[in-house]
Parts: C-alpha cells; structure tokens; sequence
C-alpha cells in the first residue's frame, strides 16, 4: 500500500460544510492519488465518494471539488490549471469545468491538493485560505459586484511575495443561471457546465488563496529530461510556436470555414459569404481590436486576446476576448458577423459570470424560436430576437444573468427554453450542454465526441477531433469514416483526460503527445508513470465519469444528436453528409466496445475490477 | 492552367496576399503549383523539407487534404482551390 508522502502531492483534502460552518482537514488518500493522478480525475473520484450522483445539483447535497495536481508547483509548461468538478445544473450529469490564468498554482501553493465544498451558507461567503489558517468569512459586501470587481476588491489583500488570488462568482452564478461560470484572474473562466449556479446556491461568492508550499521533486534528471523534451516540440510546432500567439484561437476560423464545418444559424448549415467569414478572422482581430497576447502562468504559447473595442455610447472599453468558440456562437451561429459586436457581449459575460458558449447556443435557440412565432415581442419586451440582431446579443447578457424578463427563461439553458414551447428539437445540445462551434455532420468523429462526452457535448471532453480533417488519409483518419471514429475519439478523450487530471493546457497536444508527461510524473513523483499506466488510469477516470452519470440517471439514450444533425444535411467534400440514426447508433455501438461497457453503455462489473474502480463510498 | 490558391496566417506575408489566381503552365499536379509558387529561397524554405512538405504543413485541394487524395502527385484542374498552411488547432 503506497503511503505519503508522494512527491508533488501535499497529501491533504480541505473540506468545508457550509450549512455547519465545520472545516475540516483530511488526509488524501495515497493510493486514489496514484490511481486518479488529480484535476478532473482525482475530482471525479471524491465527487462521486462525496454526494449522491441522484442529488439536486442546485440543493446543499451537490458538492464543489477543486483539485490540483502533482505537476502543479513544477516550471513544466501550462502547469497551473485548476479543476472543478460537481453536478451539474444544466446537464445534471457530472459537470467538469477548468480555468487557466494563476488561480490554480496559488491553490497548489497553500499546501491543499484538494478543497471540497459541501451544503450550504444561509447568508453570502468566501472562503478564505492563508498559511497556518482557513477562515470561511461574511461575503455580503461583495454579493452583487461582477467578477472583475469581486477579484479587485478581495485581491487588495495581496502582500508583497504572496499575492492573493480570487475565484469568484458574478451575478449569474448569484441567480442561479444554470450556465453560470466562475472566474479568476478577471477573465480566466471555468466556463461549461454551470459550476457559478452551484456556488450561488450554496452562497458561496468566492474563494481566496494566498500560500508559499512548494513541493517536491523525487527524481529531477528525469523530470527534467520530460520537460526539455516537452519544450523542444513547442518550439518546433508552429501552432505553439508564433501561430497562437499571433491569431489567437480565432485563427482557426477561416480554416474551419474551408471544410464546411463553420456552423451558421442554429446549425441549420454551413453557408457563409467568404467576406462575412473574413469579419469575424483570427487576422482580422489582430488588425483591429487586439492590444496584445498574453500567457497564463508559465505558458509559452500565449494566445490570450486583450482586446478593445468602442462600446454603444462612444466610449472604449477593454477586456479580453473573442477566442474562437466565442466568436462562433455568438456570432455566426446568430447570424452575427459583427466582431465588435461579439466582443462587447463576450465582456458582458465575462464581467457578469456567464459560459460564452451556452450563451450564444441558448440565444440562438431563441432566435430560431422567435422566427417561428414561438417566442413574441410581448414576451421580449419588445426586443427584436430576429437572427442577426447584435441589439438582442448584447441586451440579453444582463437580462440573462439578472434574469429579467425573457432572460429568466434564456437563464434556463437552450434545452428548457425549446422544451417549454413545446420543440425541444430545437435546441442545439446533448445531454443539454449546448454543442460547440464544429459542425458534427462535417466530422462523424466530432459527432460521435459529442455524443459520447461526460459532460455533454464538448469539444474538449468529447475529445478533438477536429485537427483530423487537416491531417487526412494516411496519417489520421478520414473524418467520414463511421469505422475508425469510435477508437480515435476514445483515444482523444483519453489524452484530454490526461491532460485535465495534471493541471496542464490542452494546446500543448498541438505539439507533444504523453511522453513527455509520462517522464515528467514520474520525475516528480518518483513512480514510473508509463505511458500505458497512464492509459490505464485515462481508462479508468472515462469508466468512472459514466458510472456517476448512471447513477445520476443518464441512459444510452442521452447519447444521441438533435434530429438536425440526421435530417438535414450540409454539404462537405463535395457531398451531402449528415449523421443518420442508424449511424449515430452504430458509432455508438462500437464506442461502447471499445470502452468496455455493454450495449446499454454500462460499464460491467469485470471491467470496474479490472480497472481497480471502488464502489461508492457513500 | 490557372488555379486559385488560398493562403493564411503567416503565409499571407510570405506569399504576400490571400488569394492569388496561378497560371501553373504546363504544371498538372500540386508539386508543379508549389515548384511555381515557391519561386523564392525564403518561400522554398517554409514550404519543402528536401522534396517533400515540411511536417505541420496543411495543404488541401478544394477543402480535401492532399494526404487523403494523392499527395503532392494530386492532379489538379481549371479553377481548383489549393489552400496553403501550417497546421492550426484551437478550442
């Protein structure tokens, strides 16, 4: 039985009961660090040990976990992202959210591997961490400011050597927006899933953490050797080199636009005019609205947008943002193509604690809504949701997170809001987490991703698939192909599971694949983390993200596309393509295979001992 | 023949422009179309490793990578769309 310490892991849990106000410290256990690394993983373990997967996620049985991991308080490049994991209020499936910016190393850095926020406060609080003490404090005088004021406000308790960083809420999360997000650093944000709704119904504004605990290293020549090669093949890629920091991620947009897997208008189709795509370009954003990139913490790559744009009244304002999802959903996806537009709505997210992607799925939802009488001007107010109106893009925020007057059913999610007029149908989402800026009828790999994702549909934890369509034939596969989909995306769910259990950005896997990380964890830790070991704990986190979600009442029937994406085709590569539902059900099949679950998509007691999955504490 | 090509992010510098209509000549194939757009050492450089395309290069024919078609072989005909770029990935 392996004991502490371990190298790169402080060997303890925080756990807060807000409705008792009881803070309690807890040894982490040894072999659940090994088996589950930390970030999302080790969060999904002690998620899933904590509460009832059945729980209300807006009630005090829903638990916060934030986790960091072994790499974080290391130099490897990216290592300081932070973890959320909980139930999720817009999905009620396991919601995983992750941020960069400093937030999560400063965790690292007070001597916590993991904090664990349980019930509820009857009234607004922080929870405050410094060395030696844990307070949780009275947080009223900062309930109801944004996310950038909370931070400016609650950071002034920095001291020189020990900056304080804020985690916070803004007024969404405070009205429990079911697509709320939670943010550091201003405009860094834990964005899908709604993980600032949680906060807000457990009154919890924002978490503050200052510290100096550094960890260990077991075996620096061989971490070292990982990381030399990890830097190497940044710098040779020029993704991560110079492309990134040039053109941010909204460089993609034209490139996705060449493959016919740009969405448009509700994803009825991927047809724009070649200009209007040019509005909205990664070049044209660095022509215009860009100050400059910038980096989160020990980031090489640098593809943060700090941006300015003329607000309605004349006056600039700054902030940071349109990366590329942004930009799709709330603007193509709306029928939009004003980038400046785009930019003072992703603010108004931003400072108010809203998920981009949602927000602009959810808007345009009610736009398709709004064209077919569904929704009326009574009902908006007399605001013009008609497909194209940047005037509804940028009144919705506040409305939305206030929830006023149509933005109390848009603060709902997309799903709800079509449910509630009877068309479901027309809400772009599975598992009700509205479906990101890649078409699935242009990539069947993308499709399956979103089908099969934990969370819902995601780009990230679906897994990536979108690099194939540039690599073709030979080298990757062919996005088409209902064949060899369900083994590539399982691969590419499990190197993003890697990535988001060690604390490290995803846009180092333009460049490097598991080896390095494989020699970086086992440097820090002193184990021998092989790659294959860390396919089987890759493995065993995916199997154990599909059991909460069982628990949780999910059933194979949640992986499935809207009818759109089978009935209406868009053309690519010449020909009509859509995901037919005797694919998406083949796709599916094979997946589920492929993972080791049975044709229900229930992992079987064999493979839950083979891959060493405890049963539930609770 | 003339064929379009389409070039971005730092190869708008290098081939100075987005789109260029290309008269290829007697050239067929897509190795003919970058023998005459790379008629610079700076241009050859970015684009050819030796007598192959540098890893991290993307080239596409009518939104069709050429990997997938028949490699820098790939025949080309009035009016195709060759697309020019390094390899971009994003979130």
């Amino acid at each position: 039985m392996p004991e502490f310490p371990i190298p790169g892991f402080h060997g303890r849990v925080l756990e807060i009961d807000l409705t008792t106000g009881a803070i309690l410290r807890k040894p982490l256990d040894p072999q659940l660090a090994l088996d589950y690394l930390g970030g999302r993983g080790l969060g999904a373990r002690i998620l899933y040990d904590t509460i009832d997967p059945a729980c209300d996620p807006l009630g005090p049985d829903n638990a916060i976990v934030i986790v960091t991991s072994p790499l974080i308080g290391t130099n490897a490049p990216t290592a300081g992202r932070g973890h959320m994991v909980f139930k999720s209020p817009l999905t009620g499936v396991i919601g995983t959210s992750n941020s960069g910016g400093t937030w999560g190393a400063a965790f690292k850095a007070t001597g916590w591997d993991v904090l664990v926020v349980k019930g509820a406060a009857s009234d607004p609080v922080m929870i405050d961490i410094a060395p030696g003490r844990v307070e949780v404090l009275p947080a009223g005088h900062v309930w109801g400011m944004s996310t950038h004021e909370t931070n400016d406000v609650l950071a002034a308790a920095s001291e020189p050597g020990s900056p304080a960083r804020v985690l916070c809420i803004g007024p969404a999360g405070e009205n429990l927006v079911r697509m709320a997000a939670v943010a550091n650093d201003r405009n860094r944000v834990y964005g899908r899933c709604g993980p600032g709704a949680v906060w807000g119904s457990k009154k919890l504004k924002a978490v503050r953490v200052r510290g100096k605990e550094k960890i260990a290293v077991a075996d620096k020549e061989k971490y070292q050797a990982g990381l030399d090669q990890a830097l190497y093949l940044m710098r040779q890629a020029p993704i991560t080199k110079r492309l990134l920091r040039e053109l941010g991620t909204a460089g993609l947009i034209e490139l996705i636009n060449l493959i016919s897997m740009l969405p448009h208008r509700n994803f009825r189709d991927c047809l724009h005019r070649e200009e209007d795509v040019e509005r909205i370009s990664g070049e044209t954003l660095a022509k215009t609205l860009l100050d400059k990139a910038g980096s989160c913490y020990l980031c090489p790559i640098g593809c943060q947008r700090h941006t300015r744009v003329v607000g309605k009244d004349g006056k600039e304002e700054t902030g940071e943002g349109p990366e590329y999802e942004t930009m799709i959903l709330m603007g193509p996806v709306c029928d939009i193509y004003d980038m400046a537009a785009v930019t003072r709505a992703n603010y108004r997210c931003n400072e108010l604690g809203i998920d981009t992607i949602s927000y602009g799925g959810t808007v345009a939802c009610a736009m398709e809504l709004f064209e077919l009488g569904l929704l009326t001007k009574e009902e908006t107010g007399g605001l013009d949701l008609a497909f194209g109106s940047s005037e509804a893009l940028e009144k919705l925020v506040p409305l939305m997170a206030f929830r006023k007057g149509i933005g109390d059913r848009l603060a709902e999610g997309s799903s709800r809001l079509a449910a509630g007029v009877g068309r479901p149908e027309l809400s772009m989402t599975v598992k009700k987490l509205e479906i990101p800026g890649y078409d699935p009828r242009a990539s069947f790999t993308q499709a399956l991703g979103y089908m099969t994702s934990p969370t819902g549909a995601c780009h990230l934890r679906g897994g990536y698939a979108v690099s194939l369509a540039f690599f073709g034939g030979t080298r990757e596969i062919p996005r088409f192909s209902l064949l060899q989909s369900p083994i590539a995306i399982r691969n590419m769910q499990n190197t993003g599971i890697l990535q988001d259990s060690l604390g490290i950005c995803r846009f180092t896997g333009f460049a490097f694949s598991s080896d390095p990380w494989a020699r970086m964890v086992s440097g820090v830790t002193g184990r021998d983390f092989s790659v294959a070991r860390l396919e089987e704990i890759e493995n065993r986190i995916a199997t154990l993200e599909r059991l909460f979600n069982i628990e949780a009442g999910a059933t194979a029937d949640d992986d499935a596309l809207p009818p759109r994406f089978a009935d209406l085709p868009v053309v690519a590569e010449g020909r009509e393509r859509r995901v037919s539902r005797e694919d998406q059900d083949r796709m599916k099949q094979d997946y589920y295979r492929v993972r080791g679950w049975d044709g229900q998509g229930r992992p079987t007691a064999e493979l839950g001992r083979a891959l060493r999955i405890e049963a539930r504490k609770k | 023949m003339i064929i379009k090509t389409k070039f971005f992010a730092y190869f708008r510098d290098l081939f100075a422009g987005r789109d260029w209509d290309v008269d290829i000549g007697d050239g067929r194939t897509v190795r003919d179309a970058l023998n005459v757009l790379c008629d610079t050492p700076s241009r050859r450089a970015e684009i050819f490793a030796g007598n192959e395309p540098k890893p991290h290069l993307v080239l596409m024919v009518n939104g069709v990578h050429i990997q997938s078609l028949q490699g820098l072989e790939t025949e080309l005909k009035t009016g195709d769309t060759l697309a020019v770029f390094p390899f971009l990935g994003g979130g």
